[in-house]
């Protein structure tokens, strides 16, 4: 693995014993339909039943109060009345698949998109549920999905990090670094957060001239040399070695990333970066297409920061019209033109895109504001494009009001175990040993949900 | 028997054909990895009844080929050969053969051996014994020549300096002390140097720096909010404890179970601030329950992993799948830390009880004194009051106290609330609590400016407040009296003061007109004031601009009170005056206060002490209603008769309220820390939770150790304190061993056993297991000395190897752990930064305190924070605070130290005893541009070009004395030269660039050297302390 430059464990007379906390090689257990892969997330919740997953009678049971069967509790206060969304919702594309007003650039691309609408998360409170789907667990601190496929299959890259995270500009996202944190992984597996474009890595700029900086990687290099004679076979000296050569490519290589003056004024427009609206998320959307090009293994991005006032996520409690309009006008039409660019671009063939959420929000009114929805933990959608899929093809069903699932439930395990065979990794195999176990993303659950696969 | 032993520790793996297999290092291992699951101790998940961790009917001993376990790991259908496909786990043809052996030899089964006693063997027998210089060396080289290999000669006296130095203090060497080690020529140099290091205080930070990741030490909550938490005088203990060398039993003692000592000293009750480091949680929506599993299940893992080196936690929700321990078990551990008074929420303030205030050293002889000195006083003023007796009751039975004309001496009142003539709309006059003035009530967003009274409360000032309250039902916040002048409605910046109510608590704030400037008081939650009812609530200030300087009193009496200091520490620093009028009933923004109503609210412009707040709360009912119409009213008269009656009473009070006062001045500069306090009414129990799940109790059980490592029987207490004393004593085969082993690990850079946390099935077998044991006993025998136990590593001539490895020992023991050549390793990243600090002459030596927060990137809390976390914006230090060791670095678990972080430091979130150690081009950019690196880069040039006035040579010389412990060679002289010579003519052409990069960092700069010059040493400078050679221990 290049990122990962020695300070590994190598086997000796204790082979067996060592065994298990030898690390495994990078690579594939079987043949992968994906190579890279680019995650979005939507903290806060957004809503199925106001976007891809049509509920025709929401329309005729609006303004009813719900009993018998469908009593639920909701993470705030009482339940209200089933209220109907706020949008129209059209067929599009070959597949016909509707979709509602609030995402008419999304729409355009159904025929792309894999949808799963009978997630099952754990959790109706946002922490646990995020970790859920940040890492497999509703607690802190286990590894994140990005760092696993880290681990489990290197990078491609010599001059960036395998796994890139680009926050919603306006904040990190709910659980802040937690969503990839490399848990008990091997540091290097962790999200590399890409802050402000010109200084996108913390010290990456060096504070002389790239003369001064070269002549010094130079004398560096020659005295490490010189030490090296002196421990001949050092593996971790020779990996510090290759440390700071890849930290000076380093220095020219991200910046290069994440400048955009060579990309056409058409892609500019795609992306949204002329529209303040659409801009900061634009470019970060942009900058995933350029980072997975460059062979970064996993790109994470959000839609969507923490919590307070007023909302920026997707939880839309008070006012669900409002909050989700709001979300939309920033998420759809980026969204939409990755998957337009990287498709044009060929990319879509080993690339796979997901695009999710820690849960839904329910049917009813929650009885405060303009009408707003709770959590939904029982039943909501995600979708995945690219590689390996079943293009223009929905996977599970919701009950007629959306409510709960009533058809093939997905479980966040499932869904991750999923991405894993997509990337040519066996989620049972793919693991770690830590205080005591085999420690995998998926716990000692999940399963592939193989009718997606195309 | 030795020669026996000798034997089956050779034969690990390599030509052990001859060799009889042995069942814990080669056997049990397979069995754990590839059968255990199905097989194991685990019953839940047991298949066809049939266990391997014990003999069983799957094994004929002798005979392999009738044995079943045989036959089915080879069966030829796939579907039917063990495991199966489904564990996707396979044994090759090596591990069979180690299985078809022990079964030829007749399948013995040994109990795992880090659950049988430790035994100190004699030592091996070495053909090189005059290489060894103690018992250490004895069972390594006998290991060493078994292997073929012959250890290396002895590191040079400059790179042992160094080592040492490092290992010791975590600071490299002075030259003063490198070149006065080289200078001594005693046989016994080389120990006595290992004593000088060992007595620096320094030395009890090293090793503290170790055990705060053991302990999860952290400066804020963890979870959610992440508030600051106010915990650094725990870690001073640490510190401390590893200074005076405490015995590490004792250590144990103190951290688990201070407050059940008897009569615990306030160290040692500090100690148990320890399971106090966990991550805690106030976010709303959480269950209780929950949260309260959540904090002992971390308590029994830290617990596990530092002491038991067991992973305790595997059994929260079914039995143990490898180590013998059960589910139960793990309850009954639970059980220990399930007994105290700490709450589940945090509440998100800095001191979550229960905590203890910790006086400076230098106050802590008066505040013992104190202590018992105020319970006198108590007595003494209580036993006078007792003796008024009779004629006190009189008096107030008669009502005489109605003849009394002021509540106390020098009663005048500033400001007391007057009826107004006209009222708004909205606001009425209304009975009060017992007659008296008329109440003012307010209906929905209705309130009372009162223009002409302009009555600042300043916060340089002392000053009381106080009022009779009328509390609606709801819970909303609710202003009752305010003066604000607002700043800014978005940000909720205001100027002035506020009384108000959260949650019917009473809250007092004052603002100084910035953001995140103020100091803010609430009763705690014992202050929750009753619905529909009339309380009496004042407040006092001693003009001290600290939130410790406020109180409230509920009905006379002072309340428990909680803040949310800001980040700046609590004080206000802008002025709290402000232009507004005094509002009631609005805070003159959103709050109101509809359904309440407030009367006979007065401010003094002085402190009102506790016997004066009682009587004033008292004065009213005595006037209008009697002393029998509220309990605060029979107080205030009997305080009234006292006063005037009793002047030894009146004395005795005076030296009271004396006493109170200066502990309160003592306390109020005094910071706290989290403590543990047990529950003594009842004894600790749990709930077995049906698969860990906190809605699931099922059996109810007692505290108890795993039985495994023993049983607490009728000789422990069982609570923390029996447990404490059970893991170190005798009987308990774990400890001893897991604490050397992490001691070795710190030394020697890994374990004997590599997995440090896991002593277990699944945890790596021991390289050394003899010696492990010898030296566990040992250090169980001295006493548990620790300063001893480190002594005898450091002191070894295997820690004295020069660390170079030839090419055959790279391939018999690539990873060192055979210690065939000296430990050389990548510093941790708290050793890397006060590296540099150190040799650069900018680290400052202070040790303990507050936490400091030096340089960092921007915005690194900003972005991670919540809106409402008071470390959500990181206010960078100054001046000597950005120089101290990193352990004093600010710790905020959701974003530690981001330069620790990618040298591989935990998050401090969970208990941690072993750190992966990886390289990374981001570490290079740390050490390469950071401005904490560079501007020491150049703090080393310019001590460098002032103490070497001239000369190339000389000057490098003085460089590389402090960044490497030695001078240059030439060869490495003449390519510094060089570079140092292209660095010089770069930055004369261009002076402008050399003053940008002097410009980096807050320390002085010394304007009279050339800054080309300079610039040009800072880059050698910066380059010599990013070698490797600098970098590794």
């Amino acid at each position: 693995m290049l990122w990962e430059v020695g300070g590994g464990l190598a086997g000796i007379a204790l082979a067996q014993m060592e065994a298990q906390a030898a690390p495994r090689k990078p690579g594939t257990h079987f043949a992968p339909k994906a190579k890279n892969v680019i995650l979005i997330y939507l903290p806060g919740g957004i809503s199925a039943i106001d976007t891809f997953d049509y509920k025709p009678d929401l329309v005729k049971h609006h303004g009813k109060q719900t009993k018998g069967e469908n009593t639920i509790t909701p993470f705030f206060g009482k339940p209200g009345a089933v209220m109907k969304s706020p949008w129209e919702f059209r067929p599009y594309g070959k597949s016909g698949k509707y979709v509602s007003d609030l995402l008419p650039h999304l729409a355009q691309r159904v025929d792309d998109m894999t949808f799963f609408h009978s997630m099952v998360a754990r959790s109706n409170a946002h922490g646990p549920a995020i970790f859920q789907m940040s890492t497999g667990y509703i607690f802190q601190g286990f590894p994140s999905v990005g760092s696993w496929v880290s681990y489990g299959l290197g990078s491609e890259n010599q001059n960036l990090p395998s796994f890139v995270v680009l926050p919603d500009p306006r904040g990190l996202p709910p659980c802040g670094v937690a969503n990839w944190g490399n848990g008990f992984l091997p540091a290097q597996h962790q999200g590399v957060m890409f802050g402000d474009q010109k200084n996108p890595i913390a010290d990456l700029r060096a504070p002389v001239a790239p003369a001064v900086q070269a002549a010094s990687y130079d004398l560096l290099s020659q005295l490490n040399e010189e030490h090296l004679g002196a421990h001949p076979g050092d593996d971790a000296l020779a990996g510090r070695i290759r440390a700071y050569e890849m930290a000076a490519r380093m220095q020219v290589s991200a910046p290069e990333v994440t400048d955009i003056k060579g990309e056409s004024e058409a892609t500019r427009e795609a992306y949204g970066l002329n529209d303040p609206a659409t801009r900061a998320y634009g470019y970060n959307c942009l900058l995933a297409r350029r980072l997975v090009e460059r062979g970064v293994r996993c790109v994470q991005l959000f839609n969507g920061g923490h919590f307070g006032a007023p909302r920026i996520n997707w939880d839309g409690h008070e006012d669900l019209r409002a909050n989700h309009s709001r979300c939309a006008a920033s998420m759809d039409k980026p969204t939409a033109a990755l998957l337009a660019d990287l498709k044009q671009r060929g990319m879509l063939n080993d690339t796979v895109v997901v695009w999710t959420t820690e849960f839904g929000r329910l049917p009813i009114s929650e009885g405060i504001g303009e009408g707003g929805r709770d959590h939904n933990p029982e039943g909501f959608t995600s979708f995945m494009a690219g590689a390996g899929l079943k293009p223009g093809y929905s996977y599970g069903r919701t009950d007629e009001l959306g409510y709960k699932t009533a058809e093939n439930p997905t479980t966040i395990y499932d869904f991750h175990a999923t991405l894993l065979h997509l990337l040519g990794l066996d989620y049972t195999r793919l693991s770690w040993y830590h205080n005591g176990l085999q420690r995998r993303l998926t716990d000692v659950h999940g399963h592939v949900v193989k009718d997606v696969l195309a | 028997m030795r020669k026996c032993w000798l034997l089956v520790v050779v034969s690990a793996g390599l030509s052990a054909q001859q060799k009889p297999v042995d069942f814990q290092r080669e056997v049990r291992p397979i069995l754990s990895d590839a059968c255990y699951h199905c097989h194991g101790p685990d019953k839940g998940s047991r298949m066809a009844n049939l266990r391997l961790d014990v003999p069983g009917p799957a094994i004929v001993a002798g005979k392999p080929e009738e044995s079943k376990l045989w036959k089915r790991i080879n069966h030829a259908t796939p579907a039917l050969r063990m495991p199966p496909p489904a564990a996707h786990k396979t044994l090759n043809d090596a591990q069979k053969d180690v299985l078809k052996r022990w079964i030829s030899e007749g399948a013995a089964y040994k109990e795992h051996w880090s659950f049988t006693a430790p035994v100190k063997r004699e030592l091996p027998a070495v053909k090189n014994a005059q290489w060894a210089r103690n018992g250490i060396d004895r069972f390594l080289l006998a290991r060493l020549e078994a292997e073929g290999l012959q250890p290396a000669a002895e590191a040079d006296k400059r790179t042992l300096a160094r080592r040492l130095s490092l290992d010791l203090t975590g600071l490299p060497p002075a030259p003063a002390e490198v070149e006065s080690f080289l200078q001594d020529t005693a046989a016994d140099a080389y120990e006595r140097l290992v004593d000088r290091l060992m007595a620096k205080p320094q030395y009890g930070e090293h090793r503290g720096r170790y055990w705060l990741d053991a302990a999860r030490y952290g400066d804020t909550h963890g979870i959610h909010v992440d508030n600051y938490r106010e915990m650094w005088p725990y870690r001073d203990w640490v510190i401390a404890a590893f200074n005076k060398n405490m015995p590490f039993d004792q250590f144990t003692l103190e951290q688990l179970a201070g407050d059940l000592l008897p009569n615990p000293t306030m160290e040692q009750t500090v100690a148990t601030g320890f399971h106090r480091c966990n991550i805690t949680t106030n976010e709303g929506g959480s269950i209780e329950e929950e949260v309260a599993a959540i904090y002992a299940k971390d308590r029994v893992d830290t617990t596990g992993a530092v002491w038991l080196g067991l992973t305790v936690g595997c059994a929260t929700c079914h039995d143990h799948k490898f180590d013998p321990i059960t589910q139960k078990e793990f309850y009954q551990m639970a059980a220990f830390f399930r007994n105290t008074t700490q709450k589940p929420m945090d509440g998100n303030i800095h001191d979550t009880p229960p905590v203890i205030s910790v006086p400076a050293e230098r106050e802590r002889a008066r505040w013992h004194q104190l202590l018992v000195e105020e319970k006198a006083r108590r007595d003494a003023r209580a036993a006078l009051r007792t003796r008024a007796g009779a004629g006190m009751d009189e008096w107030v039975r008669l009502g005489k106290y109605k003849t009394v004309k002021t509540p106390f001496k020098g009663y005048s009142p500033r400001w007391t609330l007057q009826t107004p003539a006209v009222l708004p709309e909205g606001v009425k006059l209304v009975d009060g609590a017992v007659g008296g003035t008329k109440a003012l009530s307010f209906g929905a967003k209705k309130s009372l400016e009162l223009p002409a009274v302009k009555h600042d409360l300043d916060s340089r000032k002392a000053f009381t407040v106080a009022a009779w309250v009328y509390l609606p039902k709801e819970e909303q916040n609710f202003a009752v009296a305010t003066k604000l002048d607002w700043v800014n409605k978005k940000d909720s910046i205001t100027q002035g003061w506020a009384f108000d109510f959260d949650g019917r608590r009473p809250r007092f704030q004052m603002m100084g007109g910035k953001k995140d400037d103020l100091i803010l008081i609430r009763a705690g939650a014992s202050g929750r004031l009753k619905a529909n009812t009339w309380h009496h609530i004042t407040v006092t200030f001693d003009g001290s601009r600290d939130y410790k300087g406020l109180s409230i009193f509920i009905d006379g009496k002072v309340a428990i009170t909680e803040t949310n200091p800001n980040s700046g520490g609590g004080m206000v620093e802008g002025s709290t005056l402000s232009k507004a009028p005094v509002t009631l009933g609005s805070d003159g923004n959103k709050k109101f206060f509809e359904g309440g109503a407030v009367q006979d609210l007065q401010i003094l412009d002085r402190q009102l002490r506790d016997d004066e707040v009682e009587i004033l709360a008292g004065w009213m009912p005595l006037r209008y209603a009697g002393e029998a119409s509220l309990d605060v009213a029979r107080g205030a008269a009997e305080l009234l008769y006292l006063q005037r009656t009793d002047k030894a009473w009146g004395k005795a009070n005076e030296e009271w309220l004396q006493t109170v006062a200066e502990q309160r001045a003592i306390t109020r500069r005094a910071p706290v820390t989290h403590v543990m306090n047990e529950v003594r009414e009842k004894d600790p129990e749990a709930f077995v939770l049906f698969r860990g799940m906190y809605d699931q109790p099922r059996d109810k059980v007692r505290a108890e150790v795993p039985a495994v490592a023993g049983a607490l029987g009728t000789k422990y207490p069982r609570n923390r304190l029996g447990l404490a004393k059970w893991l170190t004593s005798a009987e308990n085969p774990l400890t001893a061993r897991v604490t050397v082993n992490r001691m070795w690990q710190e030394i020697f850079g890994n374990g004997i056993v590599k997995t440090a946390e896991d002593f277990g099935a699944q945890g790596t077998a021991p390289t050394h297991p003899e010696l492990l044991d010898w030296m566990a006993v040992e250090f169980r025998e001295s006493g548990w000395d620790v300063k001893k136990l480190v002594r005898m590593m450091v002191t070894s001539a295997a820690y004295r190897q020069a660390a170079v490895a030839t090419e055959e020992k790279r391939k018999k023991d690539p990873e060192n752990l055979l210690m065939s050549r000296g430990p050389r390793f990548r510093m941790d990243g708290e050793m890397v930064r006060d590296y540099a600090l150190a040799a650069s002459g900018l680290l400052v030596p202070t040790i303990g305190g507050p936490s400091v927060r030096p340089y960092q990137p921007e915005k690194v809390w900003e972005t991670v924070a919540m809106e409402g976390s008071n470390t959500r914006f990181y206010k960078q230090d100054h001046g000597e605070k950005l120089y101290r060791r990193s352990m004093y670095t600010f710790w905020k678990r959701s974003a530690p130290p981001a330069s620790m972080e990618i040298f591989n430091a935990p998050t401090r979130e969970t208990c941690t005893v072993r750190r992966e150690r990886t390289n990374t081009p981001l570490q290079a950019l740390i050490t390469m541009n950071d401005v904490q690196f560079v501007e020491a880069a150049r703090n080393l040039a310019e001590r460098t070009m002032k103490n070497v006035k001239s000369g190339f040579e000389g000057r490098l010389d003085y460089l590389a004395e402090r960044a490497l412990a030695r001078p240059l060679e030439a060869r490495e002289k003449a390519v510094v030269e060089r570079s140092y010579k292209s660095f010089l003519s770069h930055y004369d052409a261009k002076p402008e660039e050399a003053k940008k990069l002097l410009a980096m960092g807050e320390s002085p700069q010394d304007g009279k050297l050339s800054a080309q010059e300079l610039a040009a040493w800072t880059m050698v400078a910066s380059q010599v302390l990013n070698l490797d050679e600098a970098l590794n221990k």
